[in-house]
């Protein structure tokens, strides 16, 4: 399970219990954190990998997939920090992956359940599954939900070169263009105030979709 | 006259600049050289850009030149943007590389995935 995290000293203890409890192998990516997020997610049981200085969400995915890969694990799956996942909605998944042909599974807040997401940020969320589909072909319900359990053989055939938060449409993008199998399980997202202050905002939408196209005109 | 002189010297420096500068790519070179030669060409002849904006339909020579500097400013904008980008990917490769070569292990765990 790998968990990137900047600046979550208040709650990737829990987070990482949380996971524990069900998972053995957590691994924590500290994004260059200035509070106690490493020693919180180490005290709480997870492996912590460490980035000496702040290189975005997309950055840390890919470092704990290095990780995980050179590990052996058979199985990658991506965990928010923020306590807005159910460490339940993660074992369905790894259960659907196992028992199914996919190589990989995304989760679906609006197949499922979106707890307390504002109105404004319920459609630009909506907006950019639009965008996504149109862009890559694939047909999703949900764009960037940071929920995700992936075969090795998949993890290994993705990489993620957007370092900030567009990597989660570069993700399914390369799903799309490798033509893996994917599948959407429905989950559940809360929203509490502290995740709403860490979330997707209008203005950062401008911005993903500005590293898409420097992405695009640099490859 | 006096400006002429002093244009031109600014422009002078910047070819020589560029020209020695041996670690920009020989296209760019060519480039700031092209649009230091054509600037030399305008400052010297002043009356062949309110033609060339005459044949381009733009009103006056002065103002074709303000349009030129901002296309070129901007490309400019764009190509030290994408720079940034490619810069901050591999401080990225190098922080990954660091990050791995030292996990930290938690002390009740014997494995480590």
């Amino acid at each position: 399970m790998i968990v990137p995290a900047f600046n979550e000293s208040a709650i990737i203890g829990p987070s990482v219990s949380g996971l524990r409890s069900r998972f053995a192998h957590v691994v924590v990516v500290d994004d260059g954190s200035a509070d106690a997020t490493a020693s919180a997610a180490l005290a709480a049981g997870a492996v912590v990998l460490r980035h000496a200085v702040n290189a975005g969400q997309g950055a840390a995915l890919q470092t704990g997939i290095d990780y995980a890969l050179a590990r052996g694990a058979a199985f990658v799956a991506t965990f928010d920090a923020d306590g807005q996942h159910h460490v339940e909605d993660l074992v369905t998944m790894l259960a659907a992956l196992q028992g199914g042909s996919q190589d990989i599974v995304l989760g679906s807040r609006f197949l499922g359940h979106a707890e307390g997401l504002p109105l404004a940020r319920r459609l630009v969320l909506k907006a950019a599954v639009l965008f996504t589909n149109l862009t890559t072909g694939l047909r999703l319900t949900d764009a960037h939900n940071g929920l995700r359990v992936m075969t090795a053989s998949a993890a290994r055939r993705l990489h993620i070169r957007q370092d900030g938060m567009a990597h989660a449409s570069e993700l399914i993008e390369q799903v799309g263009r490798l033509g893996l199998r994917y599948a959407e399980v429905p989950v559940t997202i809360s929203y509490s105030e502290y995740s709403k202050a860490k979330g997707q905002r209008l203005s950062n939408s401008l911005l993903i979709l500005r590293d898409l196209f420097a992405g695009w005109l640099l490859r | 006259m006096t400006i002429q002189i002093f244009l031109t010297a600014l422009l002078a420096t910047v070819a020589v600049m560029v020209g020695l500068q041996r670690s920009t790519s020989r296209v760019l070179r060519l480039a700031v050289l092209a649009v230091v030669a054509l600037g030399l060409y305008f400052v010297w002849v002043p009356e062949q850009t309110t033609r060339l904006a005459a044949a381009l339909g733009v009103g006056r020579g002065a103002d074709l030149v303000l349009y030129l500097w901002v296309v070129i400013t901007l490309a400019l904008i764009v190509f030290l943007y994408l720079k940034i980008v490619q810069l901050s990917r591999r401080l990225t490769e190098l922080t990954r590389a660091q990050a791995l070569a030292r996990p930290q292990i938690p002390a009740d765990s014997g494995d480590s995935r």
